[in-house]
């Protein structure tokens, strides 16, 4: 017995010795050139990371840029780890504007504001979601916003025009396209399990304020979301809820034949073509209107690039993230699928000759918001109501609780748990 | 309990009992303390301080306590928590024991039908989490259409309601790690004498006596480790509620680990998070406390 | 405190008995009396249980072979329009699996062997040694098993980053290897061994690290397979420690490999399990090998 645990010893010496030679974190220069690090997710998967930082690069034979490479899923939890660790990873991405308020307001982001200050701001849609008393933490480089997806082959035989709708006339439509049972269903729409498929497009079209307190706003989104769901025209919550169900799979596999979701969604769905996962032939329409007006107005996120207030290439971050901000990183953004924070007429041109992209009327109208809300506004508050929102959101949708008593419990929940 | 067959001085003697004791457990006391005592404690610490853990933490005393104390979202996932360790404790404990003393035998292909009960425990969790809310959808799911077809008229919506998504998730959790504690039940199944049961049969006693009588009181250091773990892991539970309810229907199956994650990493407040994770180590301790004096009686 | 102390079975030292006796011998008894049908009617129960059992499994397999769309639909397809083998290929080259399997074995392995020898090791001390402090400090060691992960985590984290050791498989390794959780599974076990055992080797003229290696430890083989069953399946599926701890690619493990399917937007479920069924054979073939150990040896029976 003696002899087994001798050699298991000093195989283990030897394991350990190994794994101490683990990877050596790279310095500051290598063959004369600058080394940033920058943390972005789903390196492979996620394209415009890989376009950017190849166009940079080529610009700038000077700076090397090594991506630290983090899981979508978890993306804040390990940055918030690492940032608590002192890590000196130059540029940080920012995957929502909660996050980045986080970590600017603890001081772990450097200022930009003196230079974000001198740029165009009206161009940059999303840009006023980073201003925290004036001053700048990050740059957005996209901004997704709300349309509408729709599947051409099921919509254009009814006719229906989606350049004006309205929700009531969207309803209507969602009942129209309802066909089927079983295993052949086809809901006229499908609304995801997220809040803001039914919150914060009410907010962005009546200007009720989602921190406020006071959510009797939310009433009429909800009304119709309820009364389409009790007339089968979309799929249950419960059910889509439960069996975790894709927004993607809803269209992609005519399950559904309109779908409101974020223009991040193109850029997947050429992709998807591309490699023949779905031939179905979809466009987009803006989100339907409270009025027929003309307006449209809509909510969306903008995703931002930030240096690191303990990077040790500061100068060069920053160099990086104005870059990846401004009409040229907007250029190699657009050129992949994805809609760039900053917009002119150019940009939308390069947008629409993507391969695939469809460029009708329709859908150039719908990448042409009048207005795009921020999501959810930022506040040190923002996510603990959020969570309550979301809660409720839940209950009502899934008919645990009448609609009245769900915004009642909004109203009572934010004033009296969030402090 | 370490007698030397010389005659040494009583003093000598306990100190180079203690230095053996010692020895035995330094090597793993070294690593034990360094990385997992020394970060509890300091978690445990920021429980009196304001943190976001970037900036040096203010010592704010009981202020974390009182808030926790008056939200309703700890009490929520606290009642939760509770409810899911009582669903969750004894049943585990049975299936476990009932499973271990079952695959407990010299069959040939046993090892493939013990493996059979692990499975669940290494099944993908999402895979988990999309059969079981199947199987217990309301409307078309097998197992309301077993209790419709027994009589039963309204069966319970389950993971869609509020009231029984709790049940569901125990019942889930448990099929899930019976095989956990099975694999410790059947070592401690191979430490109980042969003898015990001969002596038993002898006495003219049935399997179900034997059972009663000998496998049970013999298994009892295993079974309070299996109490032990099981209150702790229970206590703890989050990945299987965070796949299969996410804590919902709304906050109905909320637990504290998740209330623990949400405060601290998400939202950035370290201290009150720490200090809900202190309320949770307490419960914890003081039923295990509990359960080692219970344990230290019965074998007296 | 005083901790539970060991029962006294004395066992006798005679010859062992030949028969397992687990679940009593309701069984065997069956067997003697050269019932077959009892056991048709055993393994048939086994079989339906087992199969019921396995049902999430049966769907993991399932959608190993779709395509991600067909994945989350309603109603579930048990079984897929066309069976979409190329995932098993695809896998391969999509991410570095070959590496992640061999990331996940080397820290599985290591931390395994280090966590039943450390903790077989100092269970010795906690059961079988008496000293002042003893019982204080075993109570610690279960005390931190109390505390979730989830409130540690971020002062680990500094205490690795000080260290210097961020990044390298060494973190993971020392981070899991000396856990509490091995030192009380053996602690138990080594309760049940009769004292007596180790008072005669002791009088034979052992030490007490000689007691440990040739008259305890042969006797937890049951429980040193548990242990280590069950710290190696821990760590394979681990994904928030490798996941905090690791950053570099090359490092990573299968579990955080497989969350590279998972996108901000949309997700590759198919290619998700495909990756599941595959990280699971490995603890199969480990299963598989260590269940064998729980019979009973020489056990209680006749040492000497």
């Amino acid at each position: 017995m003696i002899r087994p645990v001798r050699i298991l010893i000093t195989a283990l010496a030897l394991c350990l010795f190994a794994a101490g030679c683990g990877s050596g974190s790279s310095g500051t220069t290598a063959d004369g050139k600058t080394v940033l690090k920058i943390a972005l997710w789903n390196y492979a998967k996620t394209p415009e990371f890989k376009a950017l930082i190849d166009a940079f690069e080529a610009k700038n034979p000077d700076i090397r840029l090594e991506p630290v490479d983090i899981l979508a899923d978890n993306y804040s939890d390990k940055v918030t780890t690492m940032l608590a660790g002192g890590d000196t990873t130059d540029i940080l991405t920012m995957k929502n504007v909660t996050d980045y308020a986080r970590y600017a307001s603890r001081g772990q982001l450097l200022s930009i504001g003196a230079d974000v200050n001198k740029l165009e701001k009206t161009k940059y849609s999303g840009l006023d979601a980073f201003d925290l008393n004036k001053d700048y933490f990050a740059l957005p480089y996209r901004n997704d916003f709300w349309v509408l997806f729709y599947n051409k082959a099921l919509v254009n035989p009814t006719g229906a025009d989606l350049s004006n709708l309205t929700w009531s006339s969207f309803a209507d439509l969602a009942k129209r396209l309802t066909t089927g049972s079983g295993a052949s269903q086809v809901y006229g729409t499908y609304f995801h399990t997220w809040r803001s498929v039914v919150q914060a497009i009410s907010s962005a079209q009546t200007g009720g304020d989602q921190l406020g307190g006071d959510y009797g706003f939310f009433k009429n989104q909800y009304t119709m979301a309820l009364e389409l769901q009790n007339a089968g025209a979309v799929m249950p919550f419960g059910t889509a809820k439960n069996q975790k169900v894709g927004y993607d799979s809803m269209l992609t596999t005519q399950k559904a034949a309109t779908v409101p979701m974020g223009t991040w969604w193109a850029a997947a769905l050429l992709q998807e073509k591309a490699q023949g996962k779905n031939n179905v032939d979809w466009g987009m329409a803006p989100m339907p209107q409270i009025t027929a007006n003309g307006k449209v107005v809509t909510f969306g996120s903008p995703t931002a690039f930030a240096v690191n207030k303990k990077s040790k290439n500061a100068e060069a971050a920053k160099k990086f993230v104005l870059w990846a901000g401004s009409p040229e990183g907007a250029a190699v953004v657009a050129k992949i699928g994805i809609t760039p924070s900053y917009t002119d007429d150019a940009i939308l041109d390069t947008f629409f000759s993507v391969a695939g992209m469809p460029n009708d009327a329709l859908s150039r109208k719908a990448m042409h918001p009048d207005t795009v809300k921020l999501e959810m506004p930022v506040s040190d508050k923002s996510s603990d109501i959020d969570n309550i929102l979301k809660e409720e959101h839940e209950l009502v949708m899934s008919g645990q609780k009448s609609l009245d008593a769900g915004i009642q419990e909004m109203n009572s929940r934010v004033r009296s748990e969030v402090r | 309990m370490t007698q030397m067959s010389r005659p040494v001085t009583l003093k000598r003697r306990r100190l180079r009992t203690a230095l053996v004791g010692w020895s035995f457990i330094l090597p793993n006391f070294l690593g034990f303390a360094a990385l997992t005592l020394v970060p509890v404690v300091f978690a445990l610490l920021l429980a009196f301080t304001d943190w976001d853990s970037y900036n040096t933490p203010k010592w704010i005393g009981f202020e974390n306590f009182g808030r926790m104390l008056g939200s309703d979202a700890f009490w929520n996932a606290l009642s939760n928590t509770t409810w899911y360790a009582v669903g969750h404790i004894p049943l585990t404990l049975a299936a476990s024991l009932g499973l271990a003393v079952l695959l407990n035998q010299k069959l040939r292909g046993i090892g493939v039908f013990r493996t059979a009960f692990f499975f669940p425990y290494v099944t993908s969790l999402v895979a988990v989490a999309v059969v079981w809310n199947m199987l217990f959808s309301p409307d078309v799911g097998p197992v309301n259409q077993l209790l419709r077809a027994v009589g039963i008229e309204n069966p319970p919506g389950w993971t869609s309601s509020t009231t029984w998504a709790m049940p569901a998730l125990v019942i889930t959790s448990v099929w899930r790690d019976m095989g956990y504690y099975m694999v410790l039940y059947l070592a401690g199944l191979q430490a109980i004498p042969a003898e015990l049961y001969e002596a038993a049969r002898i006495d003219g006693a049935g399997a179900w006596k034997r059972f009663w009588h000998v496998t049970v009181p013999s298994l009892r250091p295993t079974t309070f480790f299996v109490l032990v773990m099981l209150t702790i892991s229970s206590f703890k539970v989050f990945d299987l509620v965070q796949i299969m309810t996410e804590g919902g229907p709304g906050n109905s199956t909320q637990v504290l680990s998740q209330l623990i994650f949400r405060e601290g990493i998400t939202q950035g407040r370290f201290g009150y998070s720490s200090a809900i994770s202190m309320a949770l180590f307490a419960i914890v301790l003081i039923i295990t406390l509990a359960q080692f004096r219970l344990q230290r009686r019965n074998e007296r | 405190m005083s901790l539970p102390v060991l029962r006294k079975d004395s066992t006798a030292a005679e010859a062992p008995s030949p028969i397992d006796l687990g679940s009593g011998g309701r069984t065997r008894r069956r067997a003697r009396a050269g019932s077959r049908a009892g056991q048709v009617l055993l393994y048939l129960a086994l079989v339906v249980v087992s199969a019921t059992i396995l049902v999430p499994f049966a769907w993991m397999l399932a959608s190993s072979v779709k395509l991600d769309a067909e994945v989350f639909t309603v109603p579930i397809q048990w079984i897929p329009e066309t069976f979409h083998w190329e995932n098993f290929v695809k896998i391969w080259t999509e991410i570095p699996m070959l590496t992640y399997l061999g990331n996940s074995l080397f820290l599985s392995v290591v931390i395994t062997a280090l966590q039943v020898l450390t903790g077989s090791f100092a269970a010795y001390g906690f059961a079988k040694a008496r000293f002042p402090g003893r019982d204080a400090l075993f109570v610690a060691y279960i005390a931190t098993i109390a505390v979730p992960w989830q409130a540690y985590m971020v002062p680990q984290y500094i205490i690795m980053q000080q260290l210097g050791l961020v990044n390298t498989r060494l973190s993971l390794i020392l981070l899991q290897a000396f856990g509490a959780f091995g030192v009380f599974l053996m602690r138990q076990f080594y309760l049940t061994i009769p004292d007596e055992l180790s008072e005669a080797a002791r009088l034979d003229g052992l030490s007490e690290y000689g007691i440990w290696a040739r008259i305890v430890l042969p006797l937890s083989k049951p429980a040193l397979a548990s242990l280590a069953l069950l710290t190696f399946v821990n760590t394979w599926n681990d994904y928030m420690g490798p996941f905090i701890y690791l950053t570099d690619n090359d490092l990573w493990t299968v579990q955080i490999g497989l969350r590279q399917f998972v996108s901000v937007y949309d997700s590759e479920f198919a290619m998700i399990m495909t990756g599941s069924v595959l990280s699971v054979l490995p603890i199969l073939v480990v299963f598989l090998f260590g269940q064998r150990y729980f019979v009973r040896g020489v056990a209680t029976s006749g040492i000497k």
